[in-house]
């Protein structure tokens, strides 16, 4: 196993990885999700010894602490992490093919860059700037809007989300990767 | 010339260049330190992978080279922030597509809380779950 932390601060990521002997690495210029075209966390990507992928990118919770909110429990997958590591057997869905990013995805992740840029050279305006045009070229992309939003002084937590989540849930539940629910 | 900042996946690099408009127009030498490919008589080339150019008018300009179509004919977008001088490029779509189409994982190469560098590769061999999560 081996997570790669979509953030920021490398202190806060600290603070979650406690007790864990897996490598932990973070990718705060977000490389991984224009390479894997990833738009949410926590999302995983089963890959072979030989580096082709057995199962693309899906949305599976790592514990059912949102299991409520979500809806979707990490115990099937976990188990079939666990078959798949002893016996090789690939669930139907690893066949699912990943829709490309499009050019707005694309260039909302170029947004997004400049406005880490900014910010780390201590320009927020600058940086806010590059934020909003990102999240208006990516409305629906949780990597863009609901990871602004604490580098905002917005609460990923709070009303924000849940207006995204609202948006996202209308749209019909966009995911780059194995649809859910 | 001014400095200008370029971003790609490697990280930032400072070389001398100028923007007009949509065209960004730097040296050789200083394509190849921020994108990291070359213009030889092959083409634009990284490595042992080859680009053809099939109109160097695209690209050249003079001794200058147009860092904006030289990334798009490698298969990368930009972005341009005019006010301050910096250029974010993405990664070339042929690697995504490796990945997305190709079924091949892509490898990338990041740090770990310490600092130090790991890459994907580097685990080969044996099944790997990659898991992305975030704080947020």
């Amino acid at each position: 196993m081996i997570a790669v932390a979509l953030d920021e601060s490398t202190e806060e990521v600290r603070g979650y990885t406690e007790g864990i002997t897996y490598p932990v690495l973070i990718d705060r210029d977000r490389v991984i999700t224009e390479l894997y075209a990833i738009s949410n966390v926590p999302t995983v990507v089963w890959i072979e010894a030989d580096g082709t992928i057995a199962r693309p990118n899906a949305a599976e919770p790592g514990t059912d602490m949102f299991v409520d909110f979500t809806g979707v429990s990490a115990t099937p997958h976990m188990d079939a992490v666990r078959a798949w590591v002893h016996t090789g057997v690939i669930p139907d869905d690893g066949a699912t093919s990943v829709e490309d990013l499009n050019p707005a995805e694309v260039q909302a992740r170029l947004a997004f860059r400049l406005a880490l840029h900014h910010r780390r050279a201590d320009n927020p305006v600058r940086a806010e700037h590059w934020f909003d045009k990102a999240v208006k070229l990516a409305p629906l992309d949780f990597t863009i809007r609901r990871a602004a939003m604490p580098l905002r002084g917005d609460d990923p937590f709070g009303a924000s989300f849940f207006e995204l989540w609202e948006e996202w849930q209308s749209a019909g539940r966009p995911f780059h990767g194995v649809a859910r629910g | 010339m001014a400095i200008l900042q370029v971003l790609v996946d490697s990280g930032v690099y400072e070389i001398d260049g100028m923007i007009n408009d949509d065209v960004v127009s730097v040296s050789p030498a200083a394509l190849q330190e921020s994108i990291g490919w070359e213009l030889k008589p092959e083409g634009l080339c990284r490595g042992d992978m080859c680009v053809p150019v099939t109109d160097t008018g695209g690209i050249v300009h003079g001794d200058r080279l147009d860092l904006v179509a030289a990334a798009r004919l490698t298969g990368s977008e930009t972005l341009i922030d005019h006010d301050a001088s910096v250029i974010a490029i993405s990664v070339p779509s042929p690697m995504r597509r490796q990945t997305l189409v190709g079924r091949q994982a892509a490898n990338f190469t990041l740090p770990d809380l310490d600092g130090e560098l790991h890459s994907l590769a580097e685990f080969a061999g044996r099944r790997r779950l990659l898991v992305a999560f975030a704080t947020w």
